[in-house]
C-alpha cells in the first residue's frame, strides 16, 4: 500500500495499523451532506500533533486510547462515514460507521530529545498521511497515528480531511476527548443543515479571490502543486512576514493575502464543521516599501468572502475542485484555538504542532500557540526555491537567529 | 379416523375440529377408559349397599402378618422407585458474554479491513460482501481485538487474552447471578472447539479462581458448535453419580487463532459468520436448588453422523494451497445437517411427542412402508409438545432449512434469527444467547418447555429439552438488556452495503 512517510528509516518505526469507530450503529441511509464552504476546503487536509510527556502518559495503554475514542466518536458517527458520490458527481458522507484508521509506532528518542529540534516540521512524521482517493468508497476522513516514546511519553497526531471541519474543530474534538479520557460525559450537538450556511450581511457579492479553482482531480483529493513545497518554523512573532516574502519576491509582489481565522461570532456550543473566517486583504501600495503600521491596518480591514465561497463551492452541484490555502499567500491565524486544553491528568501537552497538507503554490505562513503562555509558533509553507530568499529577510530584521538546519 | 395426508387438509375449520377431537382422544386414552371402569365400579358398590361390602372384606381373612408384609412390600417398591428415579438436573442460572462496544464490527468496517488484506484477490473479496449482505448478521456482531488489526495479529498470547476475557467475564456474572462461591464448585467442564493451549482452559479457570484441588474438571476440544450440549450430557452423567454436587459448563469459541487467513472462498465463510461469544451455565443435582434454579433437563438426545464419508468430511479443517489453516465448508452442508436433524427426531421424537403425533407418524411411516411410498411422510408437530425452540445460529440457510423441515413459524425461530443478527455465529454459546432472548422478551413462562437443537463437525446432532421452572420475569439482566426494545428487527433478504 503506498505511503507519504518512510518506513524503518527515521526514528519513529513500527506502523500496526487498526480502525476505531462509534460504539452504537448509525441508522442505515443516514448520510450527511457537506456544504459548498466544505467542498471548496476539500483538497487540504489538517495535520496535527499533540505530544505528552512520560509522566502524563507513562500509564496509558493503547486499549484505553482507543476505548475513549470510541465513546467520542459514538456522539459525532458521520466523520467515522465514507465519501460517495451522487449521481451528478456532488460528494457526500454515507454515514456507515466504516471508522477512522488508527496507527499504532514507536519512537527510539525520548520526549525532551524530540522536543530538542526547533524545527518543528519533524513532528511531520508524527502524523500518518493518507489522501482521500482514488476510490472515495474505501478512504478514511481521519489518521490517528499513536507513537510512543522510549520514556513512556505519547504524541498523537491527527490527519484530518478539511471537508469535515476546521482546525477549531479538530481542537474542540480532541479537547472532548482528553475530558472523557478524565471520565466525564461528553456531549456533542448535532448541527442543522440551517446552522452551516453562512449569511454575510456585508457581502458584496464578488468573485472571491482567496479561492482558485484548479483542474479537476478526479476522486483522488490532492491539491495540484507546481511547486515543490517545504516547511519551516521557528519561534517568533508573524505579521512582518508578508513584508519579507514581499521583499523576496520582488515583482510581481504578492498585494492580495488570504487571512484565515476563527470566526469571532462563532456558534456555540462548538461542533464540527468548517466555519473558520476566509477573508481578503488587498493594499494598493507595495508591501515591501510599504511601512509596516500601515501593512497591519490593511490586514484590519480584510473582507469576509465565505458566503460567496459557499456559493462557488456549491456550484456545478459540487464537482469542481478548488484550492483555497495557497491559492494566495495565506495567513492562517490559530493563536485562539485551544490546543492546549487537552490536558491529559490535568497536564497540557508539552508541544502542539499543526499544519495544513496540500498548499497551493502561493505559500501558507500558520501561527499557532505555543506551550509557553504569550510566545507563539509560526510555520511558513512555501516553493522550496523561495524559502532561503525570504529565511535571509527574515535574518535581516532580526527575527531569526539562526537556523539548526542550513546554516 | 383421519388419513395421515392431515398437513394438507388442516386449514379447514372442519378438520381442525375432527384433529383435535382425535388429539383429545388419543393423549387422553388412558383416562378415558378409566372413567367408565371408575363408573362401574361405584354403580356396583351402591347397588351392593355397606353391609355386603363388609362381608366382602372380612372374607378375605387379613390378619396383622398379611398387612405388616403388604405395607413393607409398598414400602419395598416406594423406595426402590424413588433410589433409581435418576437424578433431576437443575439449571440454576447461566450467564453470556457481552462483548465490549470496542470490538463492533460494522460491515463498512468489514468489507474495508478485507479489501486491505485481501489486496490480491478481489474475487474473494466480492464473495465475502456478497455472504455478507445475506448472511442475516447485523451492525454490532464482534471480533476480538488482535483481528482488528491489518492485517490480523493472531498471536498466542492475544488468544489467551481473548478467552480470558470472554470466560472470566462470563463466569464472574454467574457467580454475581447466582451467588456461588468458587470453592463451591464441583465439576467444571469447558468446551472450546478451535483453541486448545496447555494448560487447558479449564486449569486456566481453575488458576484464576482458585477452585479446589478435588474438583472434577474437564476440557472438550474439537467437538464443533453442538459442543455446548456435549457437555451438559457429560455434567449430567457426572452429576448422577455425584450427589448434592454442582458443576459448571463453560461454552466458547476463540475466534483470535482461527482467523483465515488465505483466500480460498469455501474457507472465507466462516471468517464472515464467526463471532466473539461465551456463555456460563450452572447445573446442579441438589433438593435445595430446587425453589431457584430457573430449568429441569427433562431430555437430551445426541446424534453422530460421522460413520459416513460425506457427513465426516463436510466440515473439514485443511491447509489451503498456500499453507493457511482454515475450515472448508462443503456446498452439501445444509442437506446432511437435514438427515442428521432426521436422525435425531427419530429419537427425541418419542419421548416429547403427545400420543396422537406419534400415533400418526407411527401410521404414516407403516403406511408408507407397506402401502404407498409415495405418500408424504408426516411430519409430526413438534409445536404440540414444545412451546420454545432454540435453533443453533449456524447460519440463515441452517434457521431457514429447519423452519421449513419442522413447519415453524417465523415466531418460534426469532430467538434464533434475532441472535444471529445481534450476536453473530457464536458457536456453541449461541443456544444461550437464544434462551437468553426468550427470557427477555418475557415469553418464558413456567411449565414452558424449550428445545435446544445443535449441529457440528462430526457432523453432529444434538438437542436438549428443558422444562421452566418458574416464569422469568422482565427486565432481566443479560446480553439483551440495552437492545432487546430494539428486537425483533426486519432482516432483509440482502442488505446492500
Amino acid at each position: 500500500m503506498p505511503r507519504l512517510q518512510e518506513e524503518g528509516s527515521g526514528p519513529v518505526h513500527g506502523f500496526w495499523m487498526s480502525t476505531v469507530g462509534s460504539a452504537r450503529p448509525t441508522e442505515t441511509g443516514t448520510v450527511h451532506q457537506p456544504t459548498g464552504l466544505d467542498l471548496a476546503m476539500k483538497l487540504h487536509y489538517i495535520k496535527s500533533v499533540y505530544i505528552y510527556s512520560a509522566e502524563t502518559t507513562r500509564d496509558l495503554t493503547v486499549m484505553h486510547v482507543k476505548e475513549t475514542f470510541f465513546t467520542v466518536l459514538d456522539q459525532i458517527s458521520w466523520i467515522t462515514g465514507r465519501l460517495r458520490r451522487r449521481d451528478s458527481g456532488r460528494p457526500f458522507i454515507k454515514c456507515n460507521d466504516c471508522g477512522t484508521r488508527v496507527v499504532e509506532s514507536q519512537c527510539d528518542l525520548t520526549v525532551d530529545e524530540w522536543l530538542c529540534a526547533p524545527d518543528r516540521s519533524v513532528d511531520e512524521s508524527l502524523v500518518y498521511h493518507q489522501p482521500i482517493g482514488p476510490e472515495l468508497a474505501y478512504s478514511p476522513l481521519i489518521y490517528i497515528q499513536m507513537t510512543r516514546f522510549k520514556c513512556g511519553g505519547l504524541a498523537i497526531g491527527f490527519s484530518w480531511a478539511h471537508i469535515i471541519g476546521d482546525p477549531h474543530s479538530l481542537s474542540h474534538f480532541f479537547n472532548l476527548w482528553t475530558r472523557a479520557l478524565a471520565g466525564e460525559q461528553i456531549y456533542f450537538p448535532k448541527t442543522s443543515d440551517l446552522e452551516r450556511c453562512f449569511q454575510n450581511p456585508n457581502s458584496t457579492g464578488k468573485e472571491p479571490v482567496s479561492i482558485k479553482r484548479v483542474d479537476p482531480v478526479g476522486d483522488l483529493w490532492v491539491a495540484p502543486s507546481n511547486s515543490k513545497m517545504t516547511t519551516y518554523s521557528f519561534n517568533i512573532l508573524s505579521g512582518i512576514i508578508w513584508k519579507c516574502i514581499a521583499k523576496s519576491r520582488g515583482e510581481p509582489e504578492p498585494v492580495t493575502i488570504t487571512i484565515i481565522r476563527s470566526d469571532p461570532n462563532g456558534l456555540k456550543p462548538r461542533v464540527v464543521r468548517n466555519s473558520q473566517m476566509i477573508s481578503s486583504v488587498h493594499v494598493d501600495f507595495s508591501v515591501a516599501e510599504a511601512k509596516l503600521e500601515e501593512i497591519v491596518k490593511a490586514i484590519g480591514k480584510a473582507t469576509d468572502e465565505r458566503s460567496e465561497i459557499n456559493k462557488i463551492g456549491e456550484s456545478d452541484d459540487g464537482a469542481l475542485d478548488f484550492v483555497v490555502y495557497g491559492a494566495k499567500l495565506t495567513f492562517v491565524d490559530m493563536s485562539e484555538v485551544g490546543f492546549y486544553d487537552a490536558k491529559v491528568k490535568d497536564t497540557s501537552p508539552r508541544s502542539v504542532y499543526c499544519n495544513v497538507q496540500g498548499i497551493g503554490d502561493d505559500g501558507e505562513v500558520v501561527v499557532l500557540p505555543a506551550a509557553v503562555e504569550e510566545e507563539m509558533v509560526v510555520t511558513v509553507t512555501l516553493p522550496e526555491d523561495e524559502i532561503e530568499k525570504v529565511k535571509w529577510e527574515l535574518k535581516k530584521c532580526g527575527l531569526i537567529k539562526a537556523l539548526i538546519n542550513g546554516e | 379416523m383421519s388419513p395421515p395426508k392431515m398437513p394438507d387438509l388442516s386449514t379447514s375449520t372442519k378438520h381442525k375440529y375432527v384433529k383435535l377431537g382425535y388429539q383429545y382422544l388419543v393423549n387422553n386414552f388412558l383416562t378415558l377408559l378409566l372413567i367408565p371402569i371408575l363408573a362401574y365400579t361405584a354403580l356396583e358398590l351402591f347397588r351392593m349397599g355397606p353391609e355386603e361390602i363388609l362381608n366382602h372384606l372380612n372374607s378375605l381373612n387379613f390378619n396383622l402378618l398379611h398387612i405388616l408384609c403388604s405395607s413393607f412390600l409398598i414400602i419395598f417398591v416406594s423406595t426402590v422407585y424413588f433410589m433409581s428415579k435418576p437424578r433431576t438436573i437443575y439449571l440454576v442460572d447461566y450467564s453470556c458474554f457481552k462483548p465490549p462496544v470496542t470490538c463492533r464490527v460494522p460491515f463498512a468496517t468489514f468489507m474495508e479491513h478485507s479489501r486491505l488484506n485481501l489486496i490480491d484477490s478481489p474475487k474473494s473479496v466480492e464473495f465475502q460482501m456478497r455472504i455478507l449482505e445475506r448472511s442475516g448478521l447485523g451492525e454490532e456482531t464482534c471480533l476480538p481485538p488482535a483481528i482488528h488489526y491489518i492485517p490480523p495479529t493472531p498471536t498466542m498470547d492475544a488468544a489467551r487474552s481473548e478467552a480470558e476475557l470472554v470466560i472470566f467475564t462470563a463466569m464472574d456474572d454467574l457467580f454475581k447471578k447466582t451467588g456461588l462461591k468458587p470453592k463451591d464448585i464441583d465439576i467444571l467442564i469447558v468446551n472450546c472447539s478451535l483453541f486448545s493451549p496447555t494448560p487447558s482452559l479449564s486449569a486456566m479457570i481453575i488458576n484464576k479462581y482458585k477452585l479446589r484441588s478435588n474438583i472434577k474438571s474437564l476440557n472438550l476440544s474439537g467437538m464443533g458448535c453442538s459442543a455446548s450440549l456435549i457437555s451438559v450430557d457429560v455434567a449430567r452423567d457426572l452429576l448422577q453419580v455425584h450427589p448434592n454436587s454442582n458443576a459448571v459448563i463453560v461454552s466458547t469459541e476463540i475466534i483470535t487463532p482461527n482467523y483465515y487467513q488465505g483466500k480460498e472462498r469455501a474457507m472465507l465463510l466462516p471468517n464472515c459468520l464467526f463471532r466473539m461469544g461465551a456463555a456460563a451455565i450452572l447445573l446442579s443435582n441438589r433438593r435445595s436448588d430446587r425453589w431457584r434454579a430457573k430449568y429441569n433437563l427433562c431430555h437430551l438426545v445426541r446424534t453422530h453422523r460421522g460413520a459416513e464419508d460425506k457427513s465426516y468430511y463436510c466440515v473439514y479443517e485443511q491447509e489451503d494451497d498456500e499453507s493457511h489453516v482454515g475450515i472448508n465448508l462443503n456446498k452439501d452442508l445444509m442437506a446432511i445437517a437435514g438427515e442428521a436433524l432426521k436422525s435425531n427426531i427419530t429419537t427425541i421424537g418419542p419421548l416429547v411427542l403427545p400420543a396422537s403425533e406419534q400415533l400418526l407418524f407411527l401410521t404414516s411411516l407403516i403406511g408408507r412402508k407397506i402401502f404407498n411410498a409415495k405418500w408424504k411422510p408426516y411430519i409430526p408437530d413438534f409445536k404440540m409438545a414444545l412451546e420454545h425452540f432454540c435453533i443453533h445460529a449456524g447460519g440463515r440457510a441452517v434457521i431457514d432449512e429447519l423452519q421449513k423441515s419442522l413447519q415453524l413459524s417465523a415466531e418460534h425461530v426469532e430467538a434464533s434469527r434475532m441472535t444471529l443478527h445481534r450476536f453473530g455465529n457464536t458457536s456453541s454459546s449461541s443456544l444461550w444467547y437464544e434462551l437468553s432472548y426468550i427470557e427477555a422478551k418475557g415469553k418464558m413462562k413456567r411449565g414452558d418447555r424449550v428445545w435446544q437443537i445443535a449441529f457440528g463437525s462430526g457432523f453432529k446432532c444434538n438437542s436438549a429439552v428443558w422444562k421452566s421452572n418458574r416464569t422469568i420475569k422482565t427486565p432481566t439482566e443479560g446480553p439483551w438488556s440495552d437492545c432487546i426494545d430494539r428486537y425483533p428487527v426486519f432482516i432483509p433478504e440482502v442488505v446492500k452495503l
